[in-house]
């Protein structure tokens, strides 16, 4: 069974990439918010208003867009250079300070949305990771994930900020660890 | 701004330095790779900055001073953490509206609160892909261990500001 699940998960990462669709879910609400607060906006504070938030917008994509393209241009041949199977063989099956370290930088450097790093999660419990290293791996993926900082976060918010957060999360990877291993260490291996 | 483009070209330059030293990098995969990630964000951004950008102009300034301006404190911190939390989508939607928030007024430690909570327990996330890939029950152990981590980040980073100042 768990040989099975592995298999699959295996397969699953070693699966070209999904395609992602032009126009999915999200985008479509997306557009309805944007059409009711806009109509909200003219109505509510007048057209004078109206056009500025949209000049606003117009300038903020224009300001944001070049990082955008040159991030995602990085982010793919990051990709390319950091596989999945890489990146597993970083993250051992110890749980003591080397192993939530070990797990961190690899969570910090794993390019890709969920899609990526979710499968790489199941396959690094099922060959032996703890569930501590496995928690400290999806937060340092959540809080430091440098693609996410590169593509986004610093087009929005610009260095100083990033590096602000940055620095307050890099213990949070090892508190989210420790606090698993505290409270969870009987129930570890399931 | 610029410190901004140039640490993002720099990078990008090193990376692709990197990339053609190595034989087995086809510059052509890569970059039709990457085209096929633009694409549908050329669509998406636009649309999520407008609404971000009205949003944030229909809510009135005061309110989000009060709630979580510099001047909220931990209260601030906590509501951003749980605002943080329940922000739909990923980082195409909520970095726009975050933006939108703080120019609206929210504090810098309840904007670290907000996108820590976002990153590590966004409920969307966590039931469109942790829940059906990992499953639940190495999902609820890690919600439970992370739920302290966003108003963490936010004591540390107001910590770190007033240390500064």
């Amino acid at each position: 069974m768990m040989r099975r699940e592995v298999h699959d998960m295996v397969k699953l990462m070693n699966q070209p990439r999904r395609t992602i669709p032009l126009i999915d879910g999200m985008t479509i609400l997306f557009v309805i918010v944007a059409v009711v607060s806009g109509i909200a906006l003219w109505v509510l504070h007048g057209p004078d208003r109206f056009a500025s938030a949209v000049g606003d917008a117009g300038l903020l994509l224009l300001l944001v867009l070049p990082i955008v393209v040159m991030a995602v241009l990085m982010g793919a041949y990051v990709q390319r250079l950091v596989t999945p199977a890489l990146a597993r063989r970083w993250v051992g099956t110890e749980s003591g300070f080397r192993g939530l370290l070990l797990a961190t930088v690899a969570g910090t450097l794993t390019p890709g949305g969920p899609f990526a790093a979710f499968p790489l999660v199941v396959g690094l419990y099922h060959a032996g990771a703890s569930l501590a290293v496995c928690v400290t791996y999806v937060t340092a993926w959540g809080v430091l994930g440098l693609q996410r900082v590169f593509v986004w976060e610093i087009a929005f918010f610009g260095v100083e900020f990033v590096l602000l957060r940055l620095l307050v999360s890099l213990p949070l990877p090892f508190i989210a660890g420790y606090l698993t291993l505290l409270l969870f260490r009987r129930r570890d291996r399931r | 701004m610029l410190l901004a483009y140039v640490s993002v070209a720099v990078l990008t330059v090193l990376v692709i330095y990197v990339a053609s030293r190595r034989e087995d990098v086809r510059h052509g995969e890569v970059l039709s790779g990457g085209w096929r990630e633009l694409r549908p964000l050329l669509v998406r951004l636009p649309v999520a900055l407008l609404a971000a950008g009205f949003l944030a102009a229909l809510i009135p300034e005061r309110w989000m001073l009060m709630l979580l301006g510099d001047a909220s404190g931990i209260v601030g911190i906590l509501l951003a953490s749980l605002l943080g939390a329940v922000l739909p989508g990923g980082p195409i939607v909520t970095f726009p509206l975050a933006m939108a928030l703080a120019s609206a007024g929210v504090g810098t430690p309840q904007l670290v609160a907000l996108l820590t909570a976002w990153s590590v327990l966004a409920l969307h996330r966590v039931m469109a892909f942790e829940i059906p890939m990992i499953g639940w029950a190495f999902v609820w152990r890690r919600l439970a261990v992370s739920l302290v981590l966003a108003p963490l980040a936010g004591l540390l980073a107001a910590w770190f500001l007033s240390v500064g100042r």
